[in-house]
């Protein structure tokens, strides 16, 4: 250690001499303030827009698959045949009835999967802990002056990174779009 | 500077003379703060009216248990971090140069700069920001590792190998030919 040094640099540090002024005044600052209000309105408004779409899906969602008494029937009838292997009579069906019935289920199902939409906040906030983890290291290294292919390789897996937190936020456009 | 309670109050309820006054006070030294932790002017202007309007808004909450410049100092510490954490400044990493924090900062050229003032200044303008945000917080600020940590929502051992690093960055420049110091030691 330095700690001759090191106390040094820190007196200078508070001795340092401030940058004369500040950038403007009250008028500029409240003219700056009105605009940024201006801007920030519609934002306000998202969220508030996003939860009532969200209901919209959801309630969409519970009419198409819960408003369906036959296909219920059948669901129940392909449950019960799963569980006990057979048709949910409690008689027991040969393998190839129970095939059948399975068959007949998977064909009753829409062509499409149903896009049943989750949150990804979790997701993207995990992945945002990760690419300030390998901020640091990438601060650190750089710092520390390592290897070149140390810093490649950090930049790799943050690109990795950013690759798929992109992928997530993508995808969160496109639902929003498509609704 | 102090600002008188009957100023506070008139500020509270809208009085525009009261807020002008408040921002006369408070603003230079607001601002210096933040030009020092983020470096880049066109940056730490956007914080400094992030930071200036955040302080009107909860003026009302203000409770006067420390002196309003503390207050509103926090609140442009807490911008700045904020700032430091984002993605999106993460995101711009990639954009820059591999030397840390070059260009980032663009140094004061006053007149009448001592020499070892200019050397500092271009040691700070080459940590990079966190670093640099950490070593102004401790040395100048008088924030404990442990405080720096809480703000950065991160260890005590993240807040003094960040330290370490600034100083040894800090050192180089005053003691080039000084034996290589090891950023492990605390």
């Amino acid at each position: 250690m330095h700690p001759d040094l090191e106390k040094r640099v820190a007196r200078l540090l508070r001795e340092l001499p401030d940058e004369p002024g500040h950038p403007y005044g009250f008028g500029e600052y409240e003219r700056r303030a009105r605009a940024r209000r201006r801007a920030a309105r519609p934002l306000a408004a998202a969220p508030a827009l996003a939860a009532m779409a969200a209901l919209v899906v959801i309630a969409a969602v519970l009419l198409r698959f819960g408003a369906q008494p036959p296909a219920a029937h059948g669901d129940n009838a392909v449950v019960a045949a799963r569980t006990t292997g057979g048709d949910g009579t409690g008689v027991p069906t040969a393998p190839g009835v129970h095939a059948e019935l399975m068959e007949q289920w998977l064909a009753s199902l829409p062509h499409e999967p149903a896009v049943v939409r989750v949150g990804t906040r979790a997701a993207v906030m995990g992945l945002e802990d990760r690419i300030a983890q390998v901020d640091d290291l990438l601060s650190a290294a750089r710092v520390e002056r390592a290897p070149p292919v140390h810093l490649a390789a950090l930049r790799q897996e943050r690109t990795r990174l950013v690759g798929t937190l992109l992928e997530v936020r993508y995808a969160e456009t496109l639902a929003d779009a498509s609704r | 500077m102090a600002v008188p309670d009957e100023v506070l109050a008139q500020a509270c309820a809208g009085v525009a003379t009261a807020r002008e006054a408040i921002y006369a006070a408070l603003a230079p030294a607001t601002w210096r703060l933040i030009r020092r932790v983020v470096g880049q002017r066109a940056l730490a202007e956007d914080i400094f009216q992030d930071t200036m309007m955040t302080l009107y808004e909860r003026l009302p909450q203000f409770r006067r248990e420390a002196p309003l410049g503390a207050w509103l100092r926090r609140i442009a510490i807490s911008r700045c971090l904020m700032y430091l954490r984002s993605p999106w400044r993460r995101a711009r990493l990639l954009l820059e140069p591999d030397e840390p924090g070059a260009g980032a900062a663009d140094t004061p050229s006053t007149p009448g700069y001592r020499g070892e003032w200019i050397d500092l200044e271009r040691a700070l303008a080459s940590l990079p920001p966190t670093a640099r945000a950490v070593v102004w917080m401790y040395e100048v600020e008088g924030y404990t590792h442990q405080e720096i940590a809480r703000e950065f929502g991160r260890s005590v051992s993240f807040s003094k190998s960040q330290l370490a690093r600034a100083h040894a960055r800090l050192r180089a420049w005053f003691d080039p030919h000084g034996s290589r110091p090891s950023c492990t030691l605390i």
